[in-house]
């Protein structure tokens, strides 16, 4: 059987064939073992994806929710600022980052073995830190803001 | 295009999006009340976590309260919101995949996932285990799927969408979308038949 075939089981499943084509697929699997074995089991699949029942809505999330909006309406800050902004001031922050890292191995091959270790390590903790919190953040957010442009 | 013009008309959301522009904040609660349901149950389904789910809603509302005043109407509002809410829920999706690869774990694996612990629906202690596995298995299987064919899975199967409307809400063509669900239910199917879902003959025949 065909990719196109098992495409066609696939919109037969989930409603989205014309009445000619299901009449016509609907023939076929009453002649075809192969294709009525195909059918049973893609919807022995689908119908064996479940998922529990939804949390209920926490009581008052819409006004929780509005009063937030009325915060961040009241003053700007970094998460109102437009996703390219914060784009542009991530990739500054990475690229000081990465300046700042060369530097620093640079220094180390100049300085005594020990105290080079230890400003690496304090830099590297440093580093995880930001990357951990805010610039992590940062980055996503601002993917996500470029992506939801309509 | 007349046809989504029309249909954009036909949805009072936009009209209720122009007064939150305009500064109306009754506007944008009544929103948010008549979304709620919806936008909290599409992101526990994509991020498998109720909490995680409430802090993704809040965010995605939030995003549509800043862009209230950029949008042009076009379809209807929540095929928008649910974009927004997919890409957000996939993005953080993602984050736990890049977390998990950086600490040299596998990154479908749903080990740290949050744990899955639903409410008991069932009316019996049997057939409530029973729930339990088959959620379990589906949680699994769909953990590790890819973040575009599980936001395709999930959209089809347990939001009811076409494929029209999941082209609508995720940006890309009804023919992706086919491809893409059909990629997913193959994956599915392999998984079920090596066992590694743990889905049991009776649970699949359900």
């Amino acid at each position: 059987m065909n990719r196109g075939t098992e495409m066609e089981l696939m919109r037969l499943l989930h409603g989205g064939l014309s009445p000619d084509r299901e009449r016509e697929l609907r023939a076929r699997l009453e002649r075809e073992p192969e294709l009525a074995a195909a059918w049973t089991r893609l919807q022995r699949t689908w119908s064996g994806l479940e998922l529990p029942p939804p949390a209920p809505v926490p009581p008052g999330f819409a006004q929780r929710v509005a009063a937030r909006a009325q915060e961040q309406a009241g003053g700007t800050s970094w998460s109102t600022a437009p996703g390219w902004v914060r784009a542009a001031a991530t990739a500054a922050l990475v690229t000081g980052i990465a300046l700042g890292a060369g530097a620093g191995l640079w220094s180390g091959k100049q300085a005594p073995s020990g105290q080079a270790s230890e400003e690496q390590t304090s830099f590297a903790t440093t580093s995880e830190s930001l990357f951990d919190d805010n610039l992590a953040e940062s980055y996503w957010s601002a993917l996500d803001e470029l992506g939801d442009r309509p | 295009m007349g046809t989504e013009t029309g249909r954009a008309a036909a949805d009072p959301g936009w009209d209720a999006l122009a007064r939150v522009a305009a500064g109306e904040t009754d506007a944008f609660a009544e929103l948010v009340a008549s979304h709620q349901e919806r936008l909290l149950r599409l992101c526990e389904r994509l991020l498998a976590d109720a909490e995680e789910a409430r802090d993704a809603a809040q965010e995605v509302f939030l995003k549509m309260f800043r862009k209230a005043g950029d949008v042009r109407p076009q379809g209807q509002v929540y095929t928008w919101l649910y974009r927004i809410a997919v890409n957000h829920c996939l993005n953080k999706l993602r984050r736990r995949r890049l977390v998990r690869f950086l600490r040299w774990e596998d990154p479908a694996d749903d080990a740290d996932a949050p744990p899955f612990d639903p409410p008991d629906t069932a009316p019996g202690p049997a057939a409530a285990l029973e729930a339990r596995r088959r959620w379990g298995a589906t949680r699994r299987a769909i953990a590790r799927l890819p973040a575009g064919q599980r936001a395709v899975l999930i959209l089809a199967r347990f939001e009811g969408l076409s494929y029209r409307q999941i082209a609508e809400v995720l940006g890309i063509t009804e023919g992706a979308v086919e491809s893409r669900l059909f990629r997913a239910m193959r994956r599915i199917e392999a998984a079920q038949e090596t066992g590694s879902l743990h889905v049991s003959p009776r649970e699949g025949r359900r």
